[in-house]
Order: C-alpha cells, then structure tokens, then sequence
C-alpha cells in the first residue's frame, strides 16, 4: 500500500499539491474568477457608460416606478372546474402507483400528482424488488414528460426531416398510409430494446397474425447478451438469474457496476447495504472486493478493489475459476498468466471466497461468453446457486440479444428485410457499435417507422413516426422477474393530444391497429386499457390466486398496490457448460501500452437519457464531472505531495480548465477533455459511453446534443458477436487544446479537509506527526494547543470493522473534546435546548455513510422537489452550480487505489448557525423547531451568510436561472438550446407548486423540505394526533435505495431517527467549532482482510 | 376575536337553553329527541331541504309531511325517505310526489333507523310550527354578531385643533401686545404693534407649518405606499351576480358545501358549476334575476332547463343552436310566469349570457366551459397558505377573514391580508391546545399551564411567527 497515513482523507490530486487556488478555495465560498474573462468577452466590450446614460436610466427608472405604483392591479381570473373530477381536490396531492420503464431499466414507484399533472416520482415501498427505492434515471424521468422536443402527433419524415404538415397528421390517415405500405407477406422486422410487457409481447403476436414475416430483435445498447447465453449453455435459462446480495458474506464483482448501472441497480443496492450498515454492538459485514479496469460507483465501495487492465479481466477470471477448482476439487482449466502481483491478489479473492462458501457471490458484467461460463462455474462450485443467485424468480430486465441484431443488420443490407419498426427506447442508428453498417442496411429498407417519443438518430431516418405516449401517459404492465408483475397507469391526460394536436398514442396499440387485431376495440375511450385488461384476465388473473373471486376486484387490487406476486417457481440449478471450451474464449490480454474501457455512467445510460437535463447536470458520482464525457486518466504519487498524471495532462483543473487530447482507436480519432481520476490501472484510460448524441430532439437543436464525445463507434465485437466494451489499444496524443469550461465540481465548495501553513504546505501535528486542521490561521499563529485552536477537523471518521472498537473510542474521544471546547461559549446552548428545542419538535437527519453508495438518487429528487434549477456547463464550471444537495467524495487509503467516502452534504441546520448572525437584513434566522430558515423576499444578496457558511452549502442565483424576469442577458442557455430551458410553460409545468421559484440575486439552501414537514404536520394535527416517522419524510430520504438517509423529530423518542442517534458511530460535521448542526453521519466502516493487504 | 367568539357563544347558548326549554315545555311525549334530529337534518336533508320547512329548494318543503303521509301506514314514510325510488311505479302518494318533482331523484338514506326519521320528523315539525328553536329570521346560527360599535373620535379633535388654533392665535397677540409694551416702556416710541397678519408670515409660523406639512405628508405617503398592492375592500363585478346574502344569508347553506376545499386542502376552491347544478337542476328561475344569471350556468355545463337533460356533445355544438335551446328556454319562462314573449329583454339577457361565459382577450369563444370568475384574494406567490390549517385545524370561522360575507350581495375583501394582519392575529389567537392530541409534545407548555404560569398558547408561542411557516 503506497500510502503515508492511512488515517488520512482527500478529495482530489490538486490538495496534495499545495496548488494555491485549492488553498484558496477551501478558504472562500466564491471563487474569484478572472476579471479578464469576462471584459474580454465580446458582447461585453461594447458596453459603455456615459453620464448622460445613467441619467436617462435614473429618471426612467423613477418614472416607470411612478408609473407602475399608480396604475391599477391586473385582474386575476379564476377559473374552477365545468365538472370538478372526484379524485382531485385543488391544492391536494394525489398520488398513483405506477411503473417506471426505459428499455430494461425497472422501478416500482408511485407518482405525485398536483391538480392532474404528475411533479414528483416515488419509489413504490410495496415492491419486493426495490422495497421503495429509486435511482437518479427515475427520479429524472418525469421531466422528460414535459421534454418541448417530444412529437406532438404522427408524422412523415422526409430528408431527414420532418414533414411539415399544417394542423398536423390524423392519426386515422397516418394509419391508412402506414398500411397501405405494409402487406401479409412483407418481411418486418421490429428492433426494440429489452421488452418487459407482457401484454406487449401478446400484442406483437396479434400484429404478427396479420403480417406473419415479423420477427422481434431485441437488443441492450449496454448489452448482457453473453450473460444470458452462459446461462442458456449453463443451466438452459436465458435469463439474468436473482442475485441475492444481502445473503452473501464475500461479494466478488468483476468489471460489474451492479451499485450504479448493471442490470438492476436499485434492487441490488438495496440487497447489498442491508449487509453493509454496521451495528456497533454486533459488528457483522459483508466483504466486497472488486476486480475492474475503471473506477466504477461499485468499486468505489468496494473494501478492496484490484486494479485490471480491460483486456486482462479474462485472464483474472480464468485464474480466480482455477484457484477455486482447486481448492474446492474442480477441473482447472488452461490459459494465460496474469502478473505476478495481480495473480497474487487474485489467489486471495479466491481464498475469500472459498472460506465463503455458499454464501458468496461473485458476478461479472463482462460481455464474453467463455468469462460468463467461468463466472458460473465458479458460483456452482462454490454452492452459491440456490443461496445467493439462481433461477427462482430470474430476471427479465436483460433481453437483448448482440446475435440477433448483428443478423439484422446484415438481412437488412442484404435486401432482406422489407419493413423496419424501431420501438420507443431503441436507437440503433447510434449505440451500436457497427451503426454505420446499421444506416445503410436502413436506406435499403422500403418502409421504416419509430415508435420513438421523440426525435433520435434512428427516427429521423425513418419514413414515419408514430409517436409512443410518455410512461406517465401510458397504460402498461411489466414483469421485471419471472411472476412478479408490476402495473403502470396514466397519470396524465396525454398532453399534446389534450391540447389540440393530432397527439402521442401508446406504442402497442399502434402496432394492434395497424395489425387489425380483432382484440382491440378502437372505438373504445382507451383501446389499449381494454386490451390490457382482457390479456391480464386471461393470463394472470386465471393463475393461481384465490384471493379473488370477481377479476374487477383483482385489477383494482393490482392497480392499487401497482405490483403483485405469483408464487415463484423452483429455478435450475443443473450446471452443464463445458468450462474448458469456455476458457479458450475468453479475452486475450493485449500487449499495448496503452488500453481504454468504456463504461455505463449512473446519469446518462447508454445514451438514452442524453436529453435529460437534470441528469446531464448531474455529476458523476467519481469523477464529478457534469456535461459531457471525460477520458479518465490515471494517475500516480511520487511519494511526496506530487502526482503525476498521464503524460502530466490536466495540472490546471483546479482553474476549470482540462487539457483535451485526441484519441486513436481503431483508426478512427476523436478530440476528448481529461480528467484525473485515482484508481486507474496503470496504462488504462477510461471513457463513457451515452455522450456524444447528434439529434436529441426536433431539428438537432436541443438539450443534450453533441455534448460529448461518442464512442459506440470505438467498441468491438468478438467471435461470439458480442459488443466489447473496451479497445485493447488506444493512441492518446500530446495536448491539443484546452477546455477552459471545466464542469467538474471535484473543487467547488470545498471544506478543506487539512490545514496549511502560508506557503500552501499541510502542516504537522508535532507530537502526532498527523496533518492539523485549521480553520483560522490567526487562531493558529497563537500556538497549537491554545484553547479554541482548531485541529483535526471532524469531516469524515472511517475504520476498519476490525478496529472498530478504537474507532468508536476515537469518535466518542473526538466529540469529547469537541464538546468540551464548545461548552466554553457565552451561548447558552443547554439552556435554548431545554426551553425551546425541547418540547415540540426538534428536527434531525441522520446519514449512515455505510449505507451511501453515492447514486445520486437523492441529488436529483432534491432537484425535482424544490424546484432547485439546472444551470449549464459554462455556469458549472463558474461554480454557480445550484444543487441544494451534493454528495462530496473523499479518498482515503492507498494513494493510488483509494477507497471512497461518500458524504451527501446540504444545510446542516445549525443551532448555532454562523449563517444566521452576518445576515444585515434577517434573511435567514431560526425555527424554534431547529431549522435553519431562509427566506428569499429578504434576501438582498449580500451573500455574508454563504461566505460564513462553514459547510459551503449555501447556493447564490448569480443569474436568472428560473426564467423569472424579463431581460434575456440574465438568462443562461444551458446548451445551445433554442428556447432557454425551463422558459416555456410547458418545461415549468414539472415545477412544486409549494415551494417558491426563487428570483436572481438570493441566497437559496437545503430547507429540510419544510413544506412536507408543514404537510406532514398539518395531517397529524387535523387527524389530532401525534406526529409519525411516515408524516415528514425528506425527498432524498424518499429517493434512497438503501435507506441510508432518516429524518425526523428527535424529540420524538419513538421515532427512527432517535434510535439512529444511539450508534456510538455518530459523529457531527465540524463538531468543535460548535454550530450545533443537526444532521448526524455515521462513520464509514469498510471491511478490509489483511491477507488481501498484503497480497 | 375574543369578542365575537363570546357573543357568537353567549348568543348559541340562548338559543340552545331556548330550545330545550320550548321542547322541554311543549311536547314531551313525542319521545323524538329534536336535536338528534336537527343533526340528522343537517347532515342528510339540508342540502336539498329548506331550512325553514316551507319554502321549496331542490326537494320539497316539508313542512306538514306527516299529514301529507297520514293517509299511509307509518312505514311507508320511512321506506319513502330511505328509498324513494323503489316506490314511484306504485305507491299513490309516492306517484304523485314523482309527477311533480321527478326526474329529481331523492338520495337514497338506507343507513337511517325507524327512531332516526322519528326525530327527523319531530324536527321537521318542530321548526314548521315554530316550537323548536329561533324562529326564523331572527339571527339563525351561523350568523355572527353584531360588531361593535366603534366610537368616531374626528368631531373630538377637529373641536381640538380649532380651539388650540384659536388659543395659539389669542397668545400670539397678548404676546406681540406685551413686547409693544416692553418697547414703550423701554423709551422706543416708534414701535408699533403686530398685526395677525405679520405674526402669521413669520419665520416661525411658517417654519412650523413647512416642519408640519412634511410630518404628515410624510407620514401619508408611506402609510399610501404600504397599502400598494393590497386591495382590501376590492369588489369587483363578478360574471354572474351570485348573491352570498342569498345563498349563505338568506337560505344558510353552509360555506364549505360549495368551498369544500376549505377543510381539506390550502384552496377553499371555487366551486365547480356542476356544484351549482347540485341545487339548480330543480331552481331554474331566480328570485331576483330570474332567468339571466341562473341561465349562465347551464350555458357554461350544457344543461338544457327546458328538458331537464345535458345536451349530448355541447362541446361541439355550433353557436346558432346553443342561442337557440338557451333563448327558447328564457321565452318559455316569460310564457310560463304569466308573461309575454319580450324579444328584446331575450336578446339583451343572451347578451348578458355571451359576454359573462366568453373573454375575447384571452381568445374564448364559446359560452361552453368554465365561468371565470374574478379572483378576489390575491396573496403574494411567495406566500404560503392554507385553508384546512386555519378551518379544520384552528377551528376559525370563515367570517374571521372574510367577513360577514353572508350579508354580502357581492363579495368584497374584507380583511388587507396583509403580513402584519396575519402577523397580529397569529399573536393574538390562542391554539386550541388541550383537546388536540398533536400538541401533546409541548410538554413545558403543559407544564406551565398546569403550575398555573401560563393560561393560553397563542399561535406565537408554537412558532407562528417564524419565516417559514409562511415562506418557502
């Protein structure tokens, strides 16, 4: 382990290297920007002041303020209901259960609905799968329903374009000319992503009875295609078996980031932290230890990671496969030899998990067939099926088939194929790694029609659209796992058509029309309801359930709840692939210097998500970059306070800027920005895939558009047709240019975790010899050891599960101290305690960072509840990102492959607030229930409580990022769109209306949510009775997976959060400079074996 | 508050101890326990039934209904009141009451016992005779008090200012007087005395006029400045000249039978006109205005009065024909109260009907869709509020805020609604803390009030002043 003091915990590279401006960003809130910058900008070197101007200006204003004060108060209208519907009550939230789907990914949820139209996305607690959990993709979903690039009613498309048509397309028209080019004999092909419904798949075969030459192809643009084939040669499933994370002591995951994209990450991290949340008294945890070539979310949390080049995870498999054939008595098979000190490592993974056995699990996102084989034998050998994964209840969520795609693709340019169907979801035209070939097989194609929401790649390829209705507009059902089904329903009226458009219509019931299906009835008032309802009659509500009598009652019951269960059936668990076969398919390693992989990020997917504003300003969880995709590279320590970067690319990223290189795969090159990202193996780069979009909405001028790099064209294909997510070589030029946006929040509101003398460097605890922390250098010029000199700054605590008894000794230790120190202040804080905060309610949040992966869930459903605004990349990278929410990430351990902290840090809501004393005008001021107040009329924008902010969590509107005023200079484009973001009325309708949308020129910070505590108390007080837990519950507590966030009275000694407060793991942010916060973490404990430390 | 809330009181506490006593005096035997049967009526009958037994709503006055019914046996009545439908093919009585007042179908009450429609009808009686409760037209419940009288001090002062004027004036002469004096004496025989008017131009007149003239004016002009925005009294025409004194005063309906939002939701939301169709399916003809406002109602739903139906797909019908069904209707009931046929009082209510249900700014054409109303209560977007906060929870009277709106013949904003208005109010209202078992958590107030330190929690003392209990 190369590393001074394992103690220690940083954030990034530039902190070690005494970089000025990282000395001076952890000082202020508000990084001084060049003057420079912006006098040169062009627009403002013309400006020019002269008396007579601001005279003219001075008069018109007091004149127009004259005017305005006398003229009368406009007329304000309103307008009740024609006839009020029984189920919404102006003002009252209804909520719906329904289903999240995109493609494979799956979330059970229930939709927030404010007078008819949805504004916030839950997940459903009465799922088995998710047990109530989202993911930042769900929480972001339902801003892509009011997405202004969305197809308003069929269309033609002609060039490329889309045909203009006034008054816009019947669909009764569309439909008859969409026929008339289809016949019974036609050969059609429909490509779709993983497909989950049934009743889908029940109206593909009506559609089928009248065009019998149809035949489904299905594919992931992030493929599990060999996943299923090693299944299907394995045990005869094609399917993703059930992983159980939660009943398996030692997780091995192997180029697998199940934490953040692979598969079902909601469902596994859910499984995963309820082995991860430390009990002090009974410390017991899993232990995971991940074998990758990137640094993914997983790997983050991972106890040990082993760094792998791309082309060597094969090798890494055979070899973890024969140390445990022979240890467990199996049949080793032959291949090629890792190096020596990976080979090493691996011997004791293997060791691990033979210890293990039968409650380990070892899972590998790897797209090769021979790897996914071994990975199988290795879980058979072991005896992990039937406890840890198996086919009970297996997985539908990965469908796609690599095989069947590569087909189509040669059909098509091979003539045939006579009719094309893109579903919604599937864009072939731009994630598939041969889409070139894709395109052309298309011109070849007499008919081709996308079912696509809106405009992609593929579609404007298209000869027409039929748009599908949005999820949230949607009827549907989905069967995410074999006999679990899950209910989606409309929670809107489909908006373009309820506007006067010709309109979206559902996807399925485009293909029963046009297939003439004698089970639709089109002139019912929704077709496709019926349909659904009379497949579920006959398929599931004839299977065996007794509990209803009358299918009506089944349906409402189903519909209610939005998931329902069949009893499982027993799954396979007959191993019978040839492991030797198997192992000569696997990767060969390469012998370039220099390798690349390609990864899935937690925002953006596979590409699908490129539109989503909130995601795209979301930042990815290692590398903190937002906006666009980033070649991580790596980096290595010098032993001293230096790093070294690869080919010393990017020194200057603590200025916003990145240094931008080209990129040679294959022949082909491309211009990317880098970012230095710990972790990396050495001779790796990695790269992520969904970026580099060229049409994501209506005539390629919207969000999400070429922001990035693509790299689908960069991928492989092996023997067995599978998409290869890495490129064994890669050629990275010398710098080329320079990204001076850098929209990476890696250093933007630091907390400054060390302290420094003036020269920038750490200084030394002298009796210790560990780094100080210091918060005022005055204080420290006095001498150390003088009372109030502030030293080790409590930011993060973390330990090992085996020292976990010095950890707790050091915390209660810790905030002793902290405790004696802050006992020394005029501010009589027992006192306030006892009278104030003592009776009613005293708000707390307690944080286990145990549980936290870092997804972000909670960042985005910040985002979507408080009507928190994006702002843009060039804003980024000027620090004026306005997330009310961030989830720091810190580094401790060894220097070259750290383990993570994650730590989601909003307003602490101080008792003691520094905030609250330096605001000349009481903006912000205290609850007697013990929130930190703000209050936006006030605020006049002095910005003295940010600067006083210790925890930098307090967010200023530099500009007009809400669209609120008039003045066009003010309001911030976020990329190149045509209307700004969030200006239409359209976009805002995703807007709370209980929450204000906050001006230009105020302060704005994490509230706690108070209008779901005022909601909640209002409830609890007409029901007159006391407040529950269920009252209050913040939006990030409600977007967690893995329950890592609680909030709640901690007056109330019942509730969850007062018996959170006992963990003797508590700890408070910045305990001793005595602010008195009330958000409570939970040290970090990971759970690390010796014998992998010195292996 | 405290004021109202002990007249309001004192006042319901007569006409209870009123009540029982003329149930007490009069008719003890009946053994129908009235007040049962006034919450009964209340909750089941009220909505449809007219308060005072004799005048018809939508369901009949009753009135007399035991006559009516004496020539049955009992249990027909109470089989008639819980299921009126089951008996319109053959029961005579029944039949009758049918081919007057169908197709207005009476709510079925299947939940209501023999003794149940027992003390309905001793009510029912009680109130048609006059021996139980107020009588009507007296002050019925839900009316407040008086205010009072507030004392005009203006004459007072006026009478002030003039006579300290006048004694300024009488000082001002004695004063030049005794300085002409001084100066005589003090051997300057040139001195003259001053005139009112050189005492008046002086500079310390005059300074002091200026000095008060800015004191004021200032005064004024933020006092004027503070008020901008606010629009307290605002009254402004409505689209249809719905009478509060009428439905709220005259017939008492309650105000969250069509405000239902008040007790649930931070909207007391405008009611819906199919609400309105709730009473006026069986009222077409209005007392004050007959057919011209009520006739914008069933122009905005589609409700034909001529056939009592909703016209099919009136979404899509054409100008002409809604003119039609609607003018056709206007001259039936000129016809049917006695009239003739006044073309030109037709034409100027369809007038009155087009120009309410339509707004040429906002590009509505049609009378078909919702009525808009305009908005009185204008708080500030930043401004939180909630109704059920306030009525459900704080038990506060909507005459509280809003006045006495039930005397109002149109509507006007009572209160300023502005934040020290909230603010004073929050200061002074005492939370209704002992029989709400949300507050138990204040246990030092608990405390307090039980050592007799402490004798109410005002709104203030739970928080109700801070920022964000308004703001966020």
């Amino acid at each position: 382990m190369k590393n001074k003091q394992h103690n220690q915990v940083w954030i990034g590279t530039e902190e070690f290297k005494n970089d000025p401006a990282f000395v001076a960003a952890q000082q202020s809130e508000f990084v001084e920007l060049p003057v420079i910058d912006q006098l040169s900008d062009a627009e403002a070197g013309q400006v020019e002041t002269s008396r007579r101007d601001f005279l003219r200006y001075l008069g018109f204003g007091i004149g127009a303020a004259t005017l305005a004060a006398s003229c009368d108060i406009p007329v304000r209208k309103a307008i009740p209901y024609v006839v009020k519907p029984d189920s919404i009550v102006p003002g009252v939230a209804t909520y719906y259960a329904s289903s999240y789907v995109r493609g494979g990914d799956y979330c059970p949820i229930i939709v927030k609905t404010r007078e008819g139209r949805p504004i916030k996305v839950e997940g459903n607690p009465y799922s088995k799968l998710t047990m109530g959990g989202t993911s930042a993709r769900v929480q972001a979903s339902v801003l892509s329903l009011y997405d202004t690039s969305r197809f308003d009613g069929p269309a033609r498309i002609k060039g490329g374009q889309i045909e203009k048509n006034k008054g816009g397309l019947a669909w009764a028209d569309f439909d008859k000319e969409v026929m008339g080019k289809l016949t019974a004999t036609s050969r059609i092909r429909v490509v779709a992503p993983t497909l989950m419904s049934p009743t889908a798949k029940k109206a593909i075969e009506d559609f089928k009875l009248k065009y019998p030459n149809t035949e489904v192809v299905m594919y992931d643009p992030v493929s599990s295609s060999a996943l299923l084939q090693a299944n299907e040669q394995s045990f005869g499933v094609r399917a993703v078996p059930a992983y159980q994370f939660d009943k398996a002591n030692v997780i091995v995951a192997i180029d697998c980031d199940f934490l953040g994209t692979w598969i079902s990450p909601t469902e596994y991290a859910g499984q995963y932290a309820q082995n991860r949340k430390v009990n002090a008294g009974q410390p017991k945890m899993s232990r995971h230890i991940q074998i990758e070539s990137y640094y993914s979310l997983t790997g983050s949390n991972a106890d040990h990671r082993v760094p792998v080049k791309p082309s060597e995870i094969g090798v890494a498999i055979v070899a973890l496969y024969n140390e445990v054939a022979k240890a467990t008595g199996g049949q080793t098979v032959s291949g090629a030899q890792l190096p020596a000190d990976k080979q090493k490592k691996v011997q004791a993974v293997a060791k691990e998990l033979v210890a293990a056995k039968g409650a380990g699990l070892v899972v590998s996102g790897s797209n090769n067939l021979g790897e996914q084989i071994l990975v199988n034998a290795i879980n058979q050998q072991l005896g992990n099926y039937g406890v840890t994964l198996g086919f009970s209840r297996y997985s539908m969520q990965r469908q796609g088939s690599d095989q069947a795609v590569r087909q189509l693709t040669k059909d098509m340019n091979g003539g045939q194929v006579d009719a094309l169907i893109v579903w919604d979801g599937a864009n072939p035209a731009y994630d598939l790694p041969n889409a070139g070939e894709f395109v052309k097989g298309m011109s070849k194609v007499k008919v081709k029609i996308s079912l696509a929401i809106q405009p992609d790649e593929t579609t404007m390829l298209c000869d027409y659209v039929a748009p599908n209705h949005h999820y949230l507009e949607s009827w549907g059902d989905v069967e995410p796992k074999q006999g679990s089904y899950s209910l989606m329903q409309p929670t809107i009226t489909p908006i373009f058509a309820a506007v006067g458009r010709p309109g979206t219509r559902q996807a399925e019931e485009s293909l029963l029309v046009w297939g003439e299906a004698p089970g639709l009835n089109k002139s019912a008032d929704q077709p496709y309801l019926d349909y659904l309802k009379a497949h579920w009659e006959s398929a599931i509500f004839a299977q065996g359930q007794s509990e209803f009598k009358v299918f009506q009652a089944f349906w409402d019951s189903v519909l209610h709840d939005g998931v329902y269960e069949l009893p499982a059936a027993a799954g396979v668990t007959v191993f019978g692939a040839d492991v030797a076969a198997a192992a000569a398919k696997v990767r060969k390693p390469g012998n370039s210097e220099m390798e690349i992989a390609f990864f899935e990020t937690v925002n953006l997917g596979g590409g699908q998500y490129a539109s989503n504003p909130w995601l795209m300003e979301m930042p990815d969880p290692i590398t903190r970059t937002t906006w666009g995709n980033y070649l991580g590279i790596p980096v290595n320590w010098d032993g001293g306070n230096e790093w070294q970067s690869l080919k010393g690319l990017n020194d200057r990223e603590m200025y916003g800027e990145a240094d931008q290189v080209e990129v040679e795969v294959n022949g082909s090159k491309q211009v990317v920005t880098c970012v230095r990202q710990f972790g990396l193996p050495k001779g790796t780069v990695s790269l992520a895939l969904g970026y580099g979009r060229e049409t994501t909405g209506k005539m390629g001028k919207a969000l999400g558009n070429k922001v990035g790099a693509n790299v689908y064209p960069w991928l492989m294909i092996d023997s067995d047709g599978n998409t290869q997510y890495y490129a064994a070589s890669v050629a990275i030029s010398d710098r080329v240019g320079v990204d001076e946006e850098f929209a990476c929040v890696q250093y933007h509101h630091t907390m400054g975790v060390t302290a420094r003398d003036e020269s920038g460097a750490v200084v030394l605890d002298e009796a210790t010899g560990k780094p100080l922390n210091v918060d005022e250098k005055t204080v420290m010029r006095l001498g150390a050891g003088y009372q109030g000199g502030l030293t080790n700054r409590s930011i993060i605590y973390h330990g090992n599960l085996g020292e976990l008894k010095e950890l707790t000794e050091h915390i209660a230790h810790k905030r002793e101290e902290a405790e004696h120190l802050n006992q020394k202040t005029l501010y009589p804080y027992d006192e306030y305690s006892a009278q104030i905060y003592g009776q009613g309610h005293h708000w707390a949040m307690h944080i286990d960072l145990n549980a936290c992966t870092g997804c972000g869930a909670c960042q985005v459903a910040c985002l979507a509840e408080n009507n928190v605004p994006v702002v843009g990349k060039t804003e980024v990278s000027r620090h004026h990102e306005m997330t009310w929410l961030r989830i720091d990430r810190y580094f401790y351990g060894d220097y070259e492959n750290p383990n993570v902290v994650y730590q989601p840090m909003m307003c602490q809501h101080c008792d003691n607030a520094p905030c609250e004393n330096v605001c000349p005008v009481a903006a912000t001021n205290h609850s007697s229930e013990g929130l930190n107040q703000m209050t936006y009329n006030r605020c006049i924008g002095t910005r003295y409580c940010a600067n006083n902010c210790p925890y930098k969590v307090r967010r200023f509107n530099w500009l007009d990022y809400t669209k609120a005023d008039l003045f066009a200079i003010n309001e911030p484009l976020l990329h190149d769109e045509e209307l700004p973001f969030g200006a239409d009325n359209l976009t805002r309708m995703v807007l709370n209306p209980d929450v204000t949308v906050r001006s230009r020129g105020v302060i704005e910070k994490c509230s706690f949510c108070v209008q779901r505590i005022q909601q909640g108390k209002l409830t609890a007080k007409a029901e007159g009775r006391g407040l529950r837990d269920a009252d209050v519950r913040t939006a990030c507590q409600t977007a967690c997976p893995t329950g890592a966030i609680v909030f709640g009275d901690r007056n109330n000694k019942e509730g969850e959060v007062a018996s959170r407060m006992e963990n003797p793991l508590n700890y408070l942010v910045l305990e001793e400079i005595n602010v008195r916060s009330s958000v409570f973490y939970a040290a970090r404990v990971t759970n690390r074996s010796e014998e992998l430390d010195k292996a | 508050m405290t004021y109202k809330s002990l007249m309001l009181r004192f006042l319901l506490a007569i006409c209870l101890l009123s009540s029982t006593w003329a149930v007490y005096a009069q008719d003890a035997a009946a053994a129908a326990d009235l007040d049962a049967g006034k919450s009964l009526f209340q909750a089941n009958c009220a909505a449809c039934h007219a308060k005072d037994m004799k005048s018809r709503l939508t369901g009949p006055a009753l009135g007399g209904v035991e006559e009516r019914w004496s020539a049955y046996p009992r249990e027909d009545l109470y089989k008639w009141v819980r299921n009126s439908q089951s008996m319109i093919k053959d029961h005579p009585r029944a039949k009758e009451l049918w081919a007057e007042w169908g197709p207005v179908v009476m709510n079925n009450f299947l939940n209501l016992t023999d003794q149940d429609i027992e003390n309905l009808l001793g009510y029912i009686d009680g109130v048609y005779k006059g021996t139980y409760g107020p009588k009507v037209g007296d002050g019925g419940d839900t009316k407040v008090a008086a205010e009072p009288v507030k004392t005009d001090n203006t004459p007072m002062f006026i009478a002030l200012v003039l006579v300290l004027a006048v004694l300024a004036v009488v000082l001002a002469r004695i004063l030049s007087n005794l300085s002409y004096l001084n100066e005589i004496k003090a051997g300057n025989m040139a001195a003259q005395r001053r005139t009112l008017v050189e005492v008046l131009t002086s500079r310390g007149v005059i300074g002091f006029v200026i000095f008060a003239l800015v004191v004021l004016g200032g005064y004024t002009t933020v006092n004027n400045a503070i008020m901008l925005g606010r629009q307290q009294g605002y009254q402004p025409e409505q689209p249809i000249k719905f009478s509060h004194a009428t439905h709220a005063g005259l017939q008492k309906i309650d105000c969250q039978y069509c405000h239902d939002g008040a007790r649930r939701s931070k909207h007391s939301v405008i009611p819906a006109a199919n609400t309105c169709m709730n009473c006026h399916k069986a009222i077409k003809v209005g007392s004050q205005y007959g057919t011209a406002e009520l006739t914008k109602i069933y122009a905005s739903v589609g409700y034909d009065p001529s056939t009592d139906k909703y016209i099919e797909n009136y979404a899509n019908m054409s100008e002409a024909d809604i003119e039609k069904v609607y003018k056709k209707w206007i001259a039936d009931t000129q016809v049917s109260s006695g009239g003739s046929v006044d073309e030109a009082k037709i034409q100027s209510e369809w007038d009155g009907i087009v120009a309410a249900l339509t707004n040429p700014e906002s590009g509505d054409k049609k009378v078909y869709g919702p009525i808009e109303w305009v908005r009185l209560h204008n708080l500030p977007d930043h401004a939180y509020f909630n109704h059920a906060q306030h009525v459900t929870v704080g038990k506060v009277a909507c005459q509280t805020c809003h006045g006495a709106v039930e005397e109002m013949e149109v509507v006007y904003q009572y209160s300023p609604l502005s934040m020290g208005w909230c603010v004073n109010c929050h200061r002074e209202t005492e939370v209704k803390f002992a029989d709400n078992e949300y507050y138990k958590s204040y246990q030092v107030y608990h405390k307090q009030i039980q050592d007799g330190e402490r004798t109410k929690v005002t709104v203030e003392d739970i928080g109700g002043l801070e920022c964000q209990k308004c703001h966020y």
